[in-house]
């Protein structure tokens, strides 16, 4: 008697735990599978949030004093200090294998600094209640799990963060992967991961960006679609902080510039004063890291 | 900053939307039909030979060596005592074997996020680790119990009607013996899966921490018999003897066993306090070790 009533109330408990999503519209819905190889087209619409009002905009930068990372005795990051303001797109130059994303890891609480802090606005990312509604970010294409969906891993994401589940496909909608939503991972090319990634950042319509690599792997179309949605950001009052390896388009994006060559910061300020004498910002580049690590 | 944001809430609301963020990640992969199938299979295949296992025992071939004997404990089986041993083994069947699904559930649950790159985007939504570690402890916990509600409903289906056949006492079912068999399973179920979890948290790769979890269990198993067989022909002292309850699947058995699991062995609660033990401490170490470690 006491084992059947225990069986069931742990069967049922159970039972709820897993049942309670499935009525929950969206759920199990298939959406027709896009032609193979074609790139999803995205709405004209850039999907920036509201403005940040003038006086909420000193909660959004970004300052990083001193950070140092050692693995071993190998240090990867010396002394990295920067400041990304809100309202402009802050551009970290590098060649591979400069520290950059180390960097930003620190910044976001995912790698433990062997010195140095990092803040935003005036705590530390661990500090900060809810992150995603203040941070977004984007660190490698998707970083989503291959066997599930692109909705589902939004919507785990949004559970987590106290997120409405539909967020999932505001966003997915907003960087036209409304289609796709619905396939396993799996099946997505490097830009479709890209841009989930991007979906991912904006769940929280946060009012600073931080990408690590965004063009990476994306079409001329969507190279042009991400600068436009980066600058839409930074004009809208938020922080937008991304970093390259790629001269071009960080010329084109960035109004302030942060070079880093073997974990050091060679160069910092905007983008003209970077490039000051030169006769532009690949010779600039080239000296400022002459002889530091390897330039592809 | 002051007010607190709607969306951080407190401790125990976080803690209560990450573990269903926990359990949609578990069913939003094929994982989940993995695990709820093969626990299935596993358990309907070892009740089935446990009523074979039992009945065999009440009826011993003719031509063994020792047939007197056999059919001395075949009598000894149909007498009450004899009776509730039965039912408290088969309200139990296969359990030695059905935890180790909830071993590799518990290692999954942990390891896959870091197979898939996902824990990046975990850490980011929920920067205090502590918290994303406790619900997956928390879900592995309820998963566990799940899989026990299964096998005992299953079980529990089984064993009245065997009893029955072989007009053996039905009583014998609600005896102390068959309870404390049957909730010491809930409890084993829990803590393995608790193990589980820790010990993926500390090795974070999924392939070394599967075979890592099943060396443990199997392996501690059988060092732990082989020594006790050792020890039985060269000492007599019985309290070494039941130093193999160290070795968690030994604990395991101990503390569901009905009368001693084997010879020297130690009181069921000891097995109990062992394996809580080693729940405990595997589960903090996954804490700690996810606090610390850097995800890059």
């Amino acid at each position: 008697m006491v084992i059947a009533v225990a069986v069931l109330v742990v069967g049922g408990l159970l039972g709820w735990l897993l049942l309670r999503d499935r009525a929950r519209p969206g759920r199990g819905e298939h959406y027709g599978a896009a032609p193979s190889g074609a790139e999803p087209q995205v709405p004209a619409e850039l999907p920036v949030g509201a403005p940040i009002p003038e006086e909420l905009r000193p909660l959004g930068r970004v300052e990083v004093s001193g950070l140092t990372k050692m693995y071993g005795g190998v240090t990867v990051v010396d002394d990295v200090s920067f400041i990304a303001e809100p309202g402009r797109v802050t551009g970290i130059l590098g060649p591979n294998g400069a520290g950059k994303t180390t960097t930003l890891r620190m910044l976001l609480g995912l790698v433990i600094p062997s010195g140095g802090v990092a803040r935003i606005g005036r705590s530390r990312y661990r500090e900060i209640e809810g992150p995603v509604r203040t941070v977004g970010a984007l660190l490698e294409a998707s970083g989503a799990a291959e066997g599930r969906t692109g909705r589902d891993h939004l919507r785990v994401l949004c559970r987590a963060a106290g997120l409405p589940l539909i967020r999932a496909d505001e966003v997915l909608d907003a960087v036209g992967l409304a289609r796709a939503g619905g396939r396993q991972v799996h099946g997505y090319s490097l830009g479709m991961r890209q841009r989930l990634g991007v979906a991912a950042a904006l769940l929280g319509d946060p009012q600073v960006l931080i990408l690590d690599e965004p063009g990476n792997g994306l079409d001329p179309a969507g190279i042009r679609w991400t600068r436009d949605l980066l600058r839409a950001l930074a004009a809208s009052g938020r922080t937008v902080l991304v970093s390259s390896h790629q001269l071009a388009e960080i010329e084109q994006l960035a109004d302030d510039l942060v070079v880093i060559a073997t974990g050091r910061v060679v160069a910092s300020g905007t983008l003209e004063a970077v490039i000051g004498a030169h006769a532009g910002l690949e010779e600039a580049f080239l000296e400022l890291t002459a002889g530091r690590g390897e330039i592809r | 900053m002051s007010a607190t944001s709607p969306i951080a809430g407190s401790r125990v609301a976080v803690s209560a939307r990450l573990v269903r963020a926990e359990v949609m990640k578990i069913r939003t992969t094929r994982a989940w039909w993995l695990f709820a199938g093969g626990f299935a299979t596993l358990t309907a295949l070892t009740a089935l030979f446990g009523w074979a296992e039992h009945h065999a025992e009440l009826y011993p071939p003719s031509g063994l060596t020792n047939e007197a004997d056999a059919l001395a404990q075949a009598a000894a089986d149909r007498t009450p005592a004899g009776a509730t041993a039965m039912a408290a083994s088969m309200m139990t069947s296969g359990q030695g074997l059905l935890v180790l699904v909830t071993v590799l559930l518990g290692v999954h649950v942990v390891t896959s996020e870091y197979a898939a790159r996902t824990m990046t985007s975990t850490f980011l939504v929920t920067p205090r680790r502590e918290l994303v570690i406790g619900a997956k402890l928390v879900t592995a916990a309820a998963f566990g119990a799940g899989f026990w509600a299964i096998a005992t409903a299953a079980d529990g289906a089984m064993t009245p009607v065997f009893l029955t056949a072989q007009h053996l006492p039905e009583a014998a079912l609600g005896s102390s013996e068959v309870v404390r068999a049957v909730v010491m399973g809930l409890l084993a179920y829990v803590l393995w899966a608790l193990f589980g979890l820790g010990l993926g948290a500390v090795l974070r790769n999924q392939v070394v921490a599967a075979v890592a979890a099943i060396a443990i269990y199997a392996g501690g198993f059988a060092v732990a018999e082989l020594v006790v067989h050792l020890l039985n022909d060269a000492s007599r002292a019985s309290w070494l003897l039941g130093l193999a309850v160290l070795a968690p699947a030994e604990a395991s058995n101990v503390m569901i066993a009905s009368g001693r699991a084997f010879q020297g062995a130690p009181p069921w609660w000891v097995g109990a306090l062992v394996l809580a033990g080693y729940g405990v401490v595997l589960a903090g170490s996954g804490v700690a070790a996810a606090r610390r470690q850097d995800v890059s």
